[in-house]
């Protein structure tokens, strides 16, 4: 985005005027500031108390509590108030928070294995898509394949297919394989959806690196893998990176096949969070902290892909 | 650079080994030839093994009566009857239609204030770059995480959205609900998704928006062409491959549409936000008929296989830019 | 006349991919319009067929020369 503000010139005749310019800021401020109001509410929602986070009409000004958060990360039971009288006091902030409901800790809730298991299954899937892609990309930028474009279609065409419907044989797949409910399961097929995206991403990264590098590599005795892994390789680490953050962001938010194929063991984050319940329905609070944690690394990554977007969600065509 | 739409003569007539390029005398080491087998033949076996195998192995369950459920019946072989069964099922019809018209509306809002803010943004106003980086974030979060918390905003009583509609209308909060009622939720639906989708065509837009060059403009002005008229017949035409391009993937991608809705609505009230993936994958999941869902599974991937074809022309006429 | 600005014969004349591709894709399209179409059950029931026959014959043509 610098880079095009770098290339209007200034004395340009078809630079906006400064009026234009200020109105087209406003409006674009006002689009951005309603966009991001729902996310803004969901944080503010993890640091409501249960009853604030209910409350008709719903409150846009409330004490803050970790109540969420605490409730996130425990399984909690119900006692009576003489119970509790009878405990010693509260060693912990957040027993003293669980106290205030009459409830004490029963122990740890489910949400640190499905974290786990978000990163375990992200970045084994991310490692595998990336290590195959820049391989395959590689060979496709450089040698000559036959039906290179028809492989290339395939390659691609297979992260297009609905997810529900690649779901079913593999669900039938896995059951015959014992690999239902397994990371390694889910590892695989994430690798699989990612490692279309990684081929078409890094083969427009390897092609823009000149092949004179190589050659002249080559004509210095280099042989073709050397040549790879010491002239080509350090000029695309930026293209590898931008591609494991993409392959690392769809394995991470993926819902489809992780609600089809895994119900304990292996599940991840998405499908975990909107069940987390608490008496009576919803623990929205619990909810909200569990959604804030989940989009934090997200928001990062954004802000670190930025200028690579753009490649991303066009499977590389569009450069700019 | 080669793309798909000028494959190589060498490729076309398959006589082309693979080779170097530039012939290269005195290479060490593997032969080109085996590198380049060695390095396409582990993607290339894992999409077999992970997206072929299952592929071949649902068509021939297609041709089935499995169901899953019933596993004790006798597998038997139907010919196309399921094909049948679902080509005459006016539920199946309905279902897509209900899919068209959330792709045609979402797609249709998500087209216009995409293009809207990406012609804003190419003012380059100050700060610019950091109110796109905001924009963008909801199309970063994941869907299922989205449906999620627009079910909370969404809320006629707890939720803030029915709050901000009453402030601007009148309306009283609680009398309405967005997810609720037959009328509101396909639109409720289409809202979530132009949330979230709209920073996508704004960001391939603005790709569009830059690739035309500052001389045309120049030019335009210097023959007094006004404001409406450069937009007619320089920036809109000049930009439609960019939004071919968007139009194509939005459409693709919400045909297919299922995380966000599936948690917003799950389909509800009644049928009036089934999509086509969510009947999928209640035919599939819920009943167990696999050799029927099967069959609908093809009738899916034929289309976005389809269309997927025109995506990629797509897809190199931006490319050729 | 338009024939003399194409330099070869007839038959390569036929195989020229623009045109093919065209008309695949539009088959394509058409199909995904009848499938999706609120008016007539019939041509929903030829819609498949229709996208199957557009995604196959693109996939020839896709390899005619240019």
């Amino acid at each position: 985005m610098t880079a095009a503000a770098a290339k209007s010139t200034a004395h340009s005749i078809v630079e906006a005027s400064p009026r234009s310019r200020a109105v087209a800021g406003s409006l674009v401020i006002l689009y951005a500031v309603i966009t991001l109001l729902p996310m803004v509410w969901i944080v503010a929602t993890a640091f409501k108390s249960q009853s604030d986070a209910i409350a008709y009409p719903p409150k846009v000004l409330f004490e803050p509590t970790l109540e969420g958060y605490v409730n996130l990360f425990t399984v909690r039971t119900r006692q009576t108030a003489d119970f509790i009288a009878k405990l010693p006091p509260p060693s912990t902030w957040y027993d003293v928070i669980v106290r205030k409901h009459d409830m004490v800790i029963a122990g740890p809730s489910k949400v640190v294995p499905r974290f786990v298991n978000s990163l375990i299954i992200g970045f084994g899937s991310t490692f595998l898509a990336v290590f195959l892609g820049t391989l395959a990309a590689y060979a496709f930028s450089r040698f000559r394949i036959p039906l290179a474009d028809d492989l290339l279609f395939f390659i691609l065409s297979t992260r297009m297919m609905p997810p529900v419907a690649v779901a079913i044989p593999i669900y039938l797949m896995y059951r015959q394989l014992n690999l239902t409910d397994t990371r390694l399961g889910m590892i695989l097929l994430y690798t699989a959806v990612n490692v279309s995206l990684a081929v078409w991403l890094l083969k427009g990264f390897i092609d823009e690196i000149p092949r004179e590098y190589e050659e002249a590599a080559l004509v210095d005795g280099y042989t073709r893998l050397q040549a790879l892994r010491k002239v080509v390789l350090p000029q695309a680490v930026t293209g590898i990176a931008a591609t494991a953050i993409f392959c690392l962001i769809f394995s991470w938010n993926e819902y489809a096949f992780a609600v089809l194929l895994t119900s304990g063991e292996a599940q991840t984050m998405p499908p975990f969070i909107p069940f987390i319940i608490g008496e009576g329905g919803q623990d929205w609070p619990a909810v909200a902290a569990a959604t804030t944690l989940f989009v934090v690394p997200i928001v990062l990554f954004t802000v670190l892909l930025r200028k690579h977007l753009l490649r991303g969600i066009t499977f590389g065509a569009v450069r700019k | 650079m080669s793309t798909i739409i000028h494959p190589d003569h060498a490729a076309m007539t398959g006589a082309g080994e693979v080779a170097l390029s530039q012939p290269m005398k005195h290479v060490r080491g593997l032969s080109d030839r085996t590198i380049a087998w060695l390095f396409v033949a582990p993607t290339i076996a894992l999409l077999l093994a992970i997206n072929i195998f299952p592929l071949v192995w649902m068509i021939r369950l297609s041709f089935t009566n499995l169901n899953l459920s019933m596993s004790y019946l006798p597998l038997r072989f139907i010919g196309l009857d399921n094909f049948t069964d679902i080509l005459g099922d006016e539920d199946v019809w309905f279902r897509l239609q209900t899919t068209a018209r959330f792709v045609l509306w979402s797609v249709a809002l998500e087209m216009v204030i995409g293009f809207g803010l990406a012609l804003l943004i190419k003012r380059q106003f100050r700060g610019h770059s950091f109110w796109t980086t905001i924009i963008l974030l909801p199309m970063m979060l994941s869907p299922a995480v989205v449906g999620n918390f627009w079910t909370l905003l969404l809320q006629p009583q707890i939720g803030p959205f029915n709050h901000f509609i009453s402030l601007l209308t009148g309306v009283p909060a609680s009398s309405f609900s967005m997810t609720g009622e037959v009328v509101l939720a396909p639109w409720t639906i289409v809202l979530v998704d132009t949330w979230m989708w709209t920073p996508y065509v704004m960001l391939i837009c603005l790709a569009g928006l830059r690739s035309i060059p500052d001389y045309i403009y120049e030019a335009a002005e210097v023959d007094r062409a006004s404001a409406w008229r450069q937009f007619w017949s320089i920036t809109l035409p000049m930009t439609v491959p960019f939004l071919m391009l968007a139009v194509l993937f939005r459409a693709i991608e919400n045909f297919k549409m299922f995380d966000m809705v599936n948690l917003l609505t799950s389909g509800g009230p009644g049928s009036t936000t089934e999509l086509v993936s969510i009947t999928l994958k209640r035919a599939a999941f819920e009943k167990w008929r696999t050799g029927y869902s099967s069959a609908l599974a093809i009738i899916l991937f034929v289309t976005v296989f389809g269309a997927a074809n025109i995506y990629v022309k797509a897809l190199n006429k931006v490319k050729q830019r | 006349m338009s024939d003399v600005s194409i330099p070869k014969g007839g038959l390569s004349r036929w195989f020229r991919r623009s045109r093919w591709e065209t008309a695949a894709m539009t088959l394509i399209g058409g199909g995904i319009v009848m499938l999706v179409q609120p008016w007539s059950i019939d041509l929903y029931g030829y819609s498949f067929v229709t996208i199957l026959t557009g995604t196959l014959g693109f996939t020839i043509v896709s390899h005619f020369p240019e």
